[in-house]
């Protein structure tokens, strides 16, 4: 017996020091201080050699559309600035809107040494209109009447219906309507299952290598960088090479960061908390609590079903956010790290001065009818203030200054009024039972369920179980269903009330909200039952139709006209309440500065931080090495 | 008369085996709330795209013809096994167009290397140390093994995978902290690729070796323990028959029959990948792919993957089923 076990001992003591010596790690052949790592947002790549992002999903953020790719223009919501790429203006539409004209930037070159011209941008248009396979046939199909040009450097499309917005379709705001490059894609018998592998774009990153796994793609920067349009507007990108990296496990993203493996991050928030806890070269984006990325153009907050009772009623509707204690509610959500929204826009770039601070006085006017001539103001213009003092009591140092408290905070939101919420309700035939409990006019108990998605780091998760905690301590059973169906559910109505965002996300830059504004027309809301093409509320008015009509026909490069007519579609949607806004999305990144610094960081905000968008491409000229190897 | 009386039922069984699971693979994913293409437009949504309202549904019609949709349950039903008797799975929907099989064949060296070497490994660990443990149970080395291996056990696996990431790839840093290879490194038979492969591969190895050898070590213990009492391991002793002979030959051949088929059906269960390896050490393999497949409702994909470990599971049962006599002399199929 002795004998075997001792020959076991020696033939795992082998193994071990067998292991280590054949282990040795093999250099990966990028130098450090020449490479900028970021963390893909979007996870494992599932077909790592097809780079046809114009069919079906491709995760454009493993390089794509933030190094390799360039739009004719990108929303940079740092600035709140359309950054023109490939155009090289604003689009000018004629008096119906029916025919749009799009200058381009002469002197551009695709990664493969060929020109761009028109004949590229036409060509794309005429693609997907004749390929029912591309994913943006649909829109350009039922849309173009026609599309020529009128020169090397400038392209006219025609179309079929007036529409003042379909520039859009080319404006990248975290993805868009790529130009194809002609030479290559006019040579593919099936556009559909062609791969385009290697990538050719205009962006001043090229195609280096991928994982055949999915986890990796890694970028070169081109030698005729100045040939793209960042080069032109930016200059010549810092980091020789950008690899894009996922990690399925958000343990080991922080493990990848604290060991200088990885540059750029994006966390949940119990991640970002964990990386923030060791220091060292770690950084956020604020240099100060609350730390976050909070000029991310999301708002987030709370969605009823408006075609399920009892959330048909907006006196419901407002009894439940006047139910809201905010400062609780923020602090269960992300421990208070988020700025305040009470209109349905974020906190964030231009919309503070276009929209929330002009409608300040018509907040504080604005006032709910409690029955019997009584009314009561719901408008609390220091809440953000509360949030910051519950910061500083909870040991965090919190600026005085109250321009650094409005950038941080927000301006106002609601009164927590539980009075008030049970005259609402009881003014609408509910009662409480004998231990407080809130009974539907029906006098049975009410229960709330919000359902929604089944991932506790997402703010949908955040923002549902927080009102669930208020909804509770109010008298309501409310319990929060997470579930990985959650968007189905949502799309044909199968849900009371949910977390997903309360408007659709608007461009982040200009004043334009009709991205925003546009999914509460009447015509896209489908009965209970049938797929929603509009807002998840499913919540819409004759008078809203008639501002949405009306936004059409304003040209959304016409500030003073496109401001007016949106503050009216905000004020309604406040009068109604057909979803709660909340917060704006606060972005859990971190960078790590022992190999770059120089970040767009909240005090040197000069580009969007995210490594995910379009504008990584735009930040990459400012980076400075640090000179660490 | 073995053909008669037992092969041809069990190979109807078989068949009929794999018709039922494939046939239920096909229609549940169908009843779960999750329809594919709304589930697709639903992605692009969220992750940014600007979709316009008024054009959704022609893209919902268009995606529908697409992904083969279009008729009833029945019509696809047929469609799907005039595809899978060519060998086509047909097209993932939410990696339009490519092909299931691809996805699978990419995925698929990556789970069978990891969990076959790892599944063979604990189990010939687990049961010759197990067995060699219970044979000698009252030894001091035993109780100490014993002791060890009753506290692994029950570490979660998630708790005890990333405990070796942070060990090896935090403090130490002597192991990658993710991939299947180093990046930039791309796929050859190169000694200096296997190598960098199985260094990215001994970590999640090494999680699901310990672990599962633990496990395999328990119950041979129990067994050969139990198996050690019986008279004819007696009679052997009092018949002077060498000690090691009796607990390789005696006991712990006895003892390995159940374990046998255990080790079938774990061989089997391979090709449902390991998800949570995958996730810690952001492993590549099959395990990703079909957790993906579900999430986003590409029935073809959960279709493909399914099929394959059905037809696996089954397959290495039949395999076991009729070899068992090899093992159990006493077994006769007549």
């Amino acid at each position: 017996m002795s004998r075997t076990r001792n020959v076991l001992l020696l033939l795992c003591l082998t193994i071990l020091v067998m292991s280590s010596a054949v282990f040795a790690a093999d250099p990966s052949g990028f130098p450090r201080d020449q490479t900028l790592i970021v963390s893909m947002l979007t996870g494992r790549v599932g077909t790592p050699s097809n780079f046809n992002e114009w069919v079906g999903w491709r995760n454009r953020d493993r390089g794509m559309q933030n190094l390799a790719n360039e739009p004719l223009w990108s929303v940079d919501f740092a600035t709140g600035q359309i950054i023109n790429g490939l155009a090289s203006g604003d689009p000018v539409y004629n008096e119906d809107f029916t025919q749009l004209t799009i200058p381009l930037r002469e002197g551009v070159a695709w990664s493969d040494g060929m020109p761009f011209t028109a004949d590229d941008v036409v060509f794309t248009i005429e693609t997907i209109i004749a390929e029912p396979g591309l994913a943006n046939h649909p829109t350009f199909a039922t849309a173009v009447k026609d599309v020529y040009k009128t020169g090397d450097y400038e392209v006219v499309i025609e179309l079929l219906e007036s529409d003042s917005r379909f520039h859009t379709h080319f404006l990248d705001r975290w993805g868009c309507t790529w130009i194809m490059p002609k030479h290559i894609f006019e040579n593919v018998e099936d556009v559909v299952s062609f791969e385009f592998n290697p990538f050719v774009g205009c962006g001043p990153y090229k195609l280096h290598s991928f994982d055949p796994a999915g986890y990796w793609t890694a970028w070169e920067k081109r030698d005729d960088w100045d040939k793209t349009p960042t080069g032109m507007l930016f200059g010549e990108p810092v980091p020789k090479y950008v690899l894009i990296q996922t990690y399925s496990d958000g343990s080991a993203k922080i493990i990848a960061q604290l060991t200088h493996q990885l540059d750029v991050a994006d966390h949940d928030a119990e991640g970002f908390a964990a990386a923030m806890a060791q220091g060292g070269t770690i950084r956020a984006y604020q240099l100060t609590y609350p730390w976050v990325v909070n000029n991310d153009p999301c708002l987030t907050g709370i969605t009823f079903n408006t075609m399920v009772a009892p959330f048909d009623n907006k006196e419901v509707r407002w009894a439940l956010v006047l139910a809201i204690d905010i400062v609780e509610y923020l602090a269960q959500a992300v421990d208070g790290q988020a700025t305040l929204s009470p209109v349905h826009v974020p906190h964030l770039g231009a919309y503070p001065e276009y929209y929330i601070e002009p409608m300040q006085e018509w907040l504080k006017n604005f006032a709910l009818d409690l029955g019997d001539g009584e009314k009561f103001y719901p408008y609390d213009p220091d809440a953000a203030l509360k949030v910051a003092e519950y910061a500083r009591q909870r040991g965090h140092q919190v600026s005085d200054d109250p321009e650094e408290l409005k950038a941080t905070f927000g301006l106002g939101w609601y009164k927590y009024a539980p009075d008030v919420a049970a005259k609402l309700l009881e003014k609408n035939g509910f009662t409480r039972d004998a231990n407080g409990k809130w009974l539907l006019p029906d006098g049975t108990p009410w229960r709330i369920r919000i359902t929604d998605i089944n991932d506790t780091g997402h703010h949908q998760f955040k923002n549902g179980n927080a009102a669930v905690q208020q909804w509770k301590k109010f008298g309501i059973d409310a319990e929060y269903i997470a579930t990985d169906a959650y968007s189905t559910l949502q799309q044909v109505g199968d849900f009371e009330v949910g977390a997903v965002w309360p408007a659709l996300e608007p461009w982040g830059a200009g004043a334009d909200l009709y991205r925003s504004l546009n999914a509460f027309y009447s015509e896209y809301m489908a009965p209970i039952g049938d797929n929603n093409r509009g807002h998840a509320s499913r919540w819409s008015s004759a008078e809203m139709d008639d501002i949405i009509k009306r936004m059409r026909a304003t040209d959304p490069t016409d500030i003073e006209a496109t401001v007016a007519v949106s503050t009216e579609a905000l004020q309604l949607l406040i009068e109604e309440m057909p979803s709660v806004p909340t917060y704006g999305y606060s972005g859990f990144m971190t960078w790590d500065e022992y190999y770059w610094t120089n970040w767009p960081g909240a005090e040197n905000p000069y580009m969007g931080p995210y490594g995910h968008w379009g504008t990584l491409k735009y930040m990459l000229p400012s980076l400075q090495p640090t000179g660490n190897k | 008369m073995f053909v008669r009386k037992y092969l041809i039922p069990r190979l109807l069984q078989y068949f009929l085996v794999i018709f039922l699971g494939i046939t239920i693979v096909f229609f549940i994913p169908r009843l779960a709330p999750t329809n594919p293409v709304e589930r697709t437009i639903a992605e692009i949504r969220s992750r940014g795209t600007y979709l316009d309202p008024a054009h959704i549904q022609a893209m919902v019609d268009a995606l529908t013809e697409m992904y083969g949709l279009s008729g009833s349950w029945l019509q696809q039903y047929k469609d799907f096994w005039v595809r899978l008797f060519h060998g086509d799975f047909g097209v993932s929907f939410f990696q339009f167009p490519t092909p299931v099989i691809r996805l699978i064949k990419n995925a698929l060296p990556w789970t069978v290397g990891l969990l076959l070497t790892t599944t063979i490994l604990s189990w010939v660990f687990g049961n010759v140390v197990g067995g060699m443990a219970g044979y000698a149970h009252n030894k001091r080395w035993s109780k100490v093994l014993d002791a060890l291996m009753m506290f692994v056990r029950p570490i979660p696996y998630y708790v005890f995978a990333l405990s070796l990431l942070i060990l090896f790839g935090y403090v130490f840093r002597k192991f990658p902290i993710g991939g299947g290879a180093t990046i930039g490194r791309q796929p050859s038979w190169t000694l200096s690729y296997i190598l960098d492969v199985l260094r990215h591969a001994f970590l999640p190895a090494l999680s699901m070796v310990v672990l599962g050898a633990a496990s395999w070590f328990q119950t041979t213990k129990l067994i050969v323990q139990n198996v050690k009492s019986e008279d004819f391991v007696q009679y052997a002793q009092l018949g002077g028959i060498k000690e090691g002979k009796i607990m390789f030959r005696y006991v712990i051949r006895n003892a390995m029959l159940p374990q046998i088929t255990n080790l079938a059906l774990s061989l089997g269960q391979i090709l449902s990948g390991a998800l949570i390896t995958e996730i810690v050490f952001s492993y590549p393999g099959l395990g990703h792919l079909l957790f993906s497949a579900i999430s986003t409702g590409d029935y073809n994909l959960i279709m493909g993957i399914i099929s394959l470990s059905i037809v696996a599971i089954t397959t290495l049962v039949l395999i076991v089923d009729l070899i068992y006599p090899l093992f159990d002399p006493r077994i006769r199929y007549k």
